[in-house]
């Protein structure tokens, strides 16, 4: 083993309750240390039972969804409804740093197991809620999940083709971000925390966290009673719509018209390159791509060059657009699926992957290994998600002294 | 910090981050929104701006009445800026050095978004800073990070929603990729930031220790994909798109609602919502044919399942039926426009997202608040500052100029 530098969070304790909607924090702050144990009702997380499932059958200690959402935490096996349960979950809270939990607003409280009781076990005591709605409020105990988080947060009416339904985004995206928002909450409540020895809950609801990246709609809408609709691979930019998707040979590419001097140089290359390989080229009349604003110039002149640009893109493969693309600069991006990115030289040079084997899969596969890099703190993902309740025995008899006719006995009344 | 109160009066509450010293060179979104949450919960945070390199969101006018010639009427810089305190200088200036190398030993934490490299050509880079303020913590967010063969390229956000694999599986199956006409890694990375830097505040109060924290939006959104790259190394399954359809569960879609472009989205992840949602559409005679009696059959049965659902839809308002499969315990949630976020939606205005505050050029606008709460601890949200608001408040009360010492560097235009 190669000497690991510390991660930014170890040394503290976090519990998780979560199911899928918030188990990516919990992952996240392991990864920086946090000795993090899930808490799983007895036969395990009904999140196991998200596909896709490694061998493509049904398995709750197989599910890769499960899987790439837990890495780094022990697992352990716990009825919080019974009062046996209750009971070790408040020896274990009592000295948890954290708790992270994504109950319907109100569950833990009716188990005495919410805020005001963990406070009153616990004065240091953070509580992480990540909930779809936030807990208050009138649709505090409505459901959610990604597709409705995506519907009520606005995101879904500007993404997909204007002739068919709103679109919500392919991965989990909206849950990503709701628990990057709720690690960064429990890390700013943590360093209040270590300063006064007073804890506190935080409040994470998946509408408010997706509704802010509309930002711009919000206050286009406050100011000019105007609403952004979905327009397909296009993007609203000010005034107009510039084509942000193009089809190439071989799959797709992002590239977009952006003007003034940012975007200066990239048109000029791409015009010359354009030109090089004879390509029809509207975009040569421009003589200062500096000066030219979106605003001034029509949407027909616009769509003039964008189908030739167009044309371009589809003569050349992915390869071809990311490879001379970057020599000659005109900050094209290819769209990459799962298996470029594996071999991706970017990726590749910063160390992202990491094998993580699995007695329940054939081959090692690798994970994304880090979210942040750091000079001082590795705060890296080292081990695969456990299994259901393989942590019991550390934790039962290891750290709260039960002997083995207890922990039998808590197992045959199905506590654990 | 008694004096010249009326600058940064707030209330009697204490802040989370109160006494945390930020120098911000964030610009565009990701380093603005970084510092923005920073502020929002009491940081100090001080945005260096230049007359000769303005940031973009106080230039793009996409609103009416938005002006060329103002740099301090644009509700994006206000958006992206909010508690921050504004500070011009021209960093080419013989006497720049002397502010700067003040600025610094000032500063916990510099936050950073330039292209990699930009700030050490400037001689402000990482090294420098520590050689000035040993336990500085330095925050750089980027398109592809601080290393690899790409490291020195720039790219916006949908670059890195391209690169990541994200919008590869984003769209429908027949059909180009699409994004959503909004930010993601633009909005995930900023949250990541704050985690990184807080929990670097707190490892330096443990170690003495600074740090310099690389924040990369391909890394940050490759990670999210880790279920599909998973599937591809374990299954050999590559997914693509799929619109708004999931494995496991069924109906799951967005469906048409009286009215024009209305929609309402609907998931059915088990056995008894798909019950409770066959009550509440009244239980046609189709719902108990055996095509769709249980989750695989529904599956395999989808575009039937789903023309069906929306020949009921279509007969309702999109808010009826949000309600009515809510109140039986079905996911659902209308797809909400911007404007119905402002003027519906009770429990966005609950969460108080946007704070109606006084700006001097816009007057009473909304201000967002962060979306993760803190309990106790509640941000408290400013107005952003005019261009070179602050300046001679933070030379004399953050540096602790004499007047004269100000008024000569500012007779010299240091400060331009």
């Amino acid at each position: 083993m190669t000497e690991r530098l510390p991660g930014l969070l170890d040394g503290y304790r976090a519990l998780d309750l979560t199911n899928e909607i918030g188990f990516t924090c919990g992952k996240i702050l392991a990864a920086m240390g946090v000795d993090t144990i899930k808490i799983e009702k007895p036969g395990g997380d009904a999140a196991r039972n998200i596909p896709p499932f490694a061998g493509g059958v049904p398995n709750p200690e197989k599910s890769l969804y499960w899987w790439a959402g837990n890495t780094d935490k022990q697992s352990i096996t716990l009825d919080i409804e019974t009062s046996d349960g209750q009971a070790l979950f408040r020896r274990l809270a009592a000295k948890a740093d954290f708790v992270i939990e994504s109950f319907m607003p109100g569950y833990l409280d009716s188990l005495g197991l919410g805020y005001a009781a963990l406070r009153d076990l616990n004065p240091r005591s953070i509580m992480t809620s990540i909930t779809p709605f936030g807990q208050r409020g009138d649709y505090s105990q409505f459901k959610g999940s990604e597709l409705i988080a995506s519907a009520m947060s606005s995101v879904m009416a500007g993404n997909g083709d204007s002739d068919r339904a709103p679109l919500r985004e392919g991965p989990d995206s909206i849950y990503y971000l709701a628990n990057t928002a709720a690690a960064a909450g429990t890390a700013i409540a943590h360093y209040r925390r270590e300063l006064t020895g007073t804890g506190q809950h935080v409040d994470i609801s998946l509408q408010h966290v997706s509704a802010m990246r509309g930002s711009v709609d919000l206050f286009v809408w406050e100011f000019d009673k105007r609403l952004i609709k979905r327009i397909g691979p296009f993007r609203r930019n000010g005034p107009r719509a510039t084509r942000w998707i193009w089809p190439c040979k071989d799959g797709h590419v992002f590239w977009t018209l952006m003007t003034g001097t940012v975007g200066a140089p990239a048109n000029r290359a791409l015009s010359q390159w354009m030109d090089e390989l004879g390509a029809n080229n509207p975009l040569r009349a421009i003589e200062n791509w500096e000066k030219l604003n979106l605003a001034e110039i029509t949407q027909e002149r616009l769509d003039v060059m964008q189908v030739a640009i167009g044309a371009f893109f589809l003569s050349l493969t992915k390869r071809e657009i990311a490879e001379e693309g970057l020599r000659r600069g005109i900050n094209a991006s290819v769209v990459n699926n799962s298996a470029d990115l594996l071999d991706n030289p970017q990726l590749t040079a910063r160390e992202y992957w990491t094998e993580l084997p699995s007695p329940e899969s054939a081959i090692a596969p690798k994970y994304p290994k880090h979210f942040i890099l750091s000079t001082e703190t590795e705060n890296f993902v080292r081990q695969r998600a456990p299994m259901i309740g393989e942590h019991n025995d550390e934790i039962y008899r290891g750290e709260l002294g039960l002997t083995t006719d207890k922990i039998a006995e808590l197992k045959a009344a199905h506590v654990i | 910090m008694s004096s010249n109160s009326s600058i940064v009066d707030r209330s009697s509450h204490s802040q989370a981050l109160d006494g945390v010293k930020v120098l911000d060179f964030g610009w565009a979104l990701v380093g603005s929104l970084t510092s923005k949450y920073l502020a929002d919960y009491g940081a100090e945070v001080v945005k260096i701006e230049s007359s000769t390199r303005i940031d973009l969101s106080r230039l793009v006018r996409n609103v009416s009445t938005a002006q060329a010639n103002n740099l301090d009427d644009k509700p994006w810089f206000v958006h992206l800026n909010t508690s921050k305190f504004g500070f011009t200088f021209n960093l080419k200036h013989p006497r720049a050095r002397e502010v700067m190398d003040r600025l610094i030993r000032w500063a916990d934490v510099i936050n950073e978004n330039f292209t990699p490299g930009t700030l050490a050509k400037l001689g402000y880079g990482y090294d420098y800073a520590c050689k000035l303020s040993p336990g500085i913590i330095m925050v750089s967010g980027s398109a592809y990070g601080q290393t690899g063969p790409l490291a020195h390229e720039w790219g916006i956000d949908g670059t890195g929603a391209a690169w990541s694999g994200y919008l590869d599986l984003t769209g429908w199956a027949d059909r180009d990729p699409v994004g959503p006409q909004m930010p993601y890694g633009d909005a995930v990375v900023p949250y990541l930031n704050i985690l990184a830097v807080v929990a670097a505040l707190d490892y330096r109060r443990r170690t003495g220790k600074g740090q310099h924290i690389d924040t990369a939006m391909t890394d940050v959104a490759t990670h999210q994909i880790t279920p599909f790259l998973l599937d591809w190394q374990v299954n050999g399954h590559l997914q693509t798109r799929a619109g708004n359809r999931i494995a496991h569960a069924s109906p799951h879609g967005v469906f048409p609602c009286q009215g024009e472009d209305q929609w309402c989205a609907i998931a059915v992840f088990n056995h008894e919502e798909w019950n409770a949602f066959c009550r509440v559409i009244g239980n046609p005679d189709w719902t108990s044919e055996a095509r769709f009696s249980t989750l695989a059959l529904r599956k395999e049965n989808e575009d039937v399942l789903e023309g069906l659902v929306a020949e009921w839809t279509r007969q309702q308002t999109a808010e009826t039926v949000m309600n009515l499969m809510q109140r039986a315990g079905v996911p659902a949630g209308v797809v909400q426009t911007a404007q119905d976020l402002i003027e519906r939606d009770p429990q966005m205005r609950a969460r108080e997202f946007l704070t109606p505050l006084e700006h001097p050029v816009l007057r009473t606008m909304g201000h967002p608040t962060p979306p993760f709460k803190l309990m106790e601890t509640p941000a408290q949200v400013r107005t952003a500052p005019r261009l070179g608001e602050h300046v001679e408040y933070v030379c004399k009360h953050m540096l602790g100029m004499s007047d004269a010492e100000y008024a000569e560097l500012a007779q010299a235009d240091v400060f331009k």
